[in-house]
């Protein structure tokens, strides 16, 4: 169909103003000692840890937000309105309020993390797992949101047939519901990890800021930004090329281009 | 149809066009200051406006971070930096005045929970230390006075390193000897004397209505503000 004329200037204008950062970025990059800004191991730290933490934070994410998505999509739970409005609560809060009430809960003299201290001597401030506890904080609403609207809009008579069949309720999830569901889960949780990768102030206010332990890349470019502008500029390079790797073929595999 | 909404799109475009530029107030003073400077800053601005001057709104933060902002073009009056080096490549209205000293201290938590007695303590294993980043001046400071220490979080501000001690996730950590004039909630864990390497603050006027304040920052009765707070002369 053609689009109105109004309509394509103004997603003309959308588009442009989320490439130009983008192309900011890119033409003040230092390509010529690139190599040598990114060979240094700080940054190679800093991508290692980013990764590691962005995927542990998705398998998580994964594990206990599919359970949620399900139990909100289909199970007719009190407060569930409650419920809901708390799982998105994280994407409206600003990231370092997030980290400070992740202080206050699971900080060393926190509601449970004085506990978790007292109990079994685990702190997280300051720890990888920290920094995996922010990232999961603020990502795990990315792919319930998306797993629960797939599962709404999608109609359940083939669950209902199968349950009038006989086939038990967990059959009935096994082999007909997560099927169906595997490309949302997909786009859900590549939202979800590269809102994890791109976490930074949930992190740097829970967990702290140590270069191989809690300084992720988006720590290590804030952090150089104020001292030397090259290496952030680098490392924000880092951050969009290993972004756009995992997006891209994601995108054609399970985001439906059409 | 297709006229009016492209005619909208061109009013709200003028209008971020004409708004989105520097706002500052006649009436006020914008004053980039050093994180360290939270606690004496609205002192100072006080006493500024006492003396007929104009209202200072504060923009604190790491003076790297400030300084960043400032090479970015970010519209301020004057700039009170911890570190004179970071002046390069400002455009500035005179030179840069230095108007206080500081140095560095370790700071506990007021229950003192590590039991830390003594500078020993501050390489221990079972403590949690915290610090400022290198390239931060009081990171840099840091490193001048203790050397390398095994931190476990370093902090982009003193600010932060602060609030790590007051909420208790840290056990000890290094801030200025005017935090530590200034909070109730840390201790220090043993006498520390004023030894430098010591941070000498500058302050600089980046428009011509900011050399006023530098003025102020050098005069008599801001130098007894700045004294009250713990500051060393320069």
């Amino acid at each position: 169909m053609t689009a109105p004329r109004t309509v394509l200037a103004a997603a003309g204008l959308a588009v442009a103003f989320l490439a130009l950062p983008v192309v900011g970025l890119l033409q003040r990059a230092p390509w010529t000692g690139l190599g040598s800004l990114l060979d240094r191991p700080a940054v190679a730290d800093a991508l290692m840890l980013s990764l590691l933490v962005s995927v542990v934070a998705a398998a998580v994410i994964l594990v206990l937000g599919t359970p949620l998505a399900w139990v909100l999509a289909r199970v007719d739970i009190p407060g569930r309105r409650l419920v809901r409005a708390l799982v998105v609560l994280p994407m409206v809060l600003p990231p370092v309020v997030g980290g400070t009430a992740l202080l206050f809960a699971l900080g060393r003299r926190g509601l449970v993390g004085q506990w978790l201290d007292a109990w079994f001597g685990l702190t997280l401030p300051f720890t990888t797992a920290g920094a995996v506890v922010a990232a999961t904080f603020v990502a795990l609403p990315f792919y319930v949101v998306a797993v629960e609207g797939a599962l709404r809009s999608g109609d359940d008579h083939l669950e209902q047939m199968a349950g009038t069949l006989g086939a038990r309720p967990l059959t009935v999830l096994r082999r007909i519901t997560l099927p169906r569901l595997l490309p949302a889960m997909g786009a859900g949780l590549a939202l979800a990890w590269a809102r994890a990768l791109g976490e930074f102030g949930a992190t740097i206010t829970f967990a702290g800021n140590l270069p191989g332990r809690t300084q992720t890349l988006p720590l290590a470019t804030f952090l150089a930004l104020e001292t030397d502008p090259e290496a952030a500029l680098a490392l924000s390079l880092v951050m969009l090329a290993v972004s756009l790797a995992v997006l891209v073929p994601l995108r054609d595999r399970w985001l439906p281009s059409r | 149809m297709t006229g009016r909404p492209s005619r909208l799109l061109l009013a709200m475009a003028l209008t971020v066009a004409s708004t989105g530029g520097c706002s500052s107030d006649d009436e006020q003073l914008t004053v980039f200051a050093a994180s360290s400077l939270a606690d004496v800053l609205p002192d100072l601005a006080g006493a500024h406006r006492q003396a007929g001057g104009p209202d200072v709104v504060e923009v604190l933060g790491g003076s790297n971070h400030l300084a960043a902002q400032l090479r970015d073009g970010a519209p301020a009056d004057a700039f009170v930096t911890a570190d004179a080096a970071l002046l390069a490549g400002l455009t500035t209205v005179g030179p840069p005045i230095p108007v206080a000293s500081n140095y560095m201290v370790v700071a506990v938590p007021a229950d003192n929970p590590g039991g830390v007695t003594g500078p020993p303590d501050l390489t221990r294993d079972d403590l949690r230390l915290a610090v400022c980043a290198a390239g931060v001046p009081c990171g840099d400071a840091t490193t001048a006075r203790f050397g390398d220490l095994p931190a476990d979080t370093e902090e982009p501000s003193v600010r932060a390193v602060l609030s790590r001690l007051v909420l208790g996730e840290a056990d000890l950590g290094v801030v200025y000897a005017t935090d530590l004039a200034a909070k109730v909630k840390v201790i220090a864990p043993w006498t520390q004397e004023s030894v430098c390497p010591c941070v000498v603050y500058a302050v600089v006027a980046l428009s011509d209505r900011g050399v006023g304040f530098v003025e102020f920052l050098a005069s008599p009765a801001a130098q007894a503000i700045l004294a009250d707070h713990g500051f060393s002369t320069p």
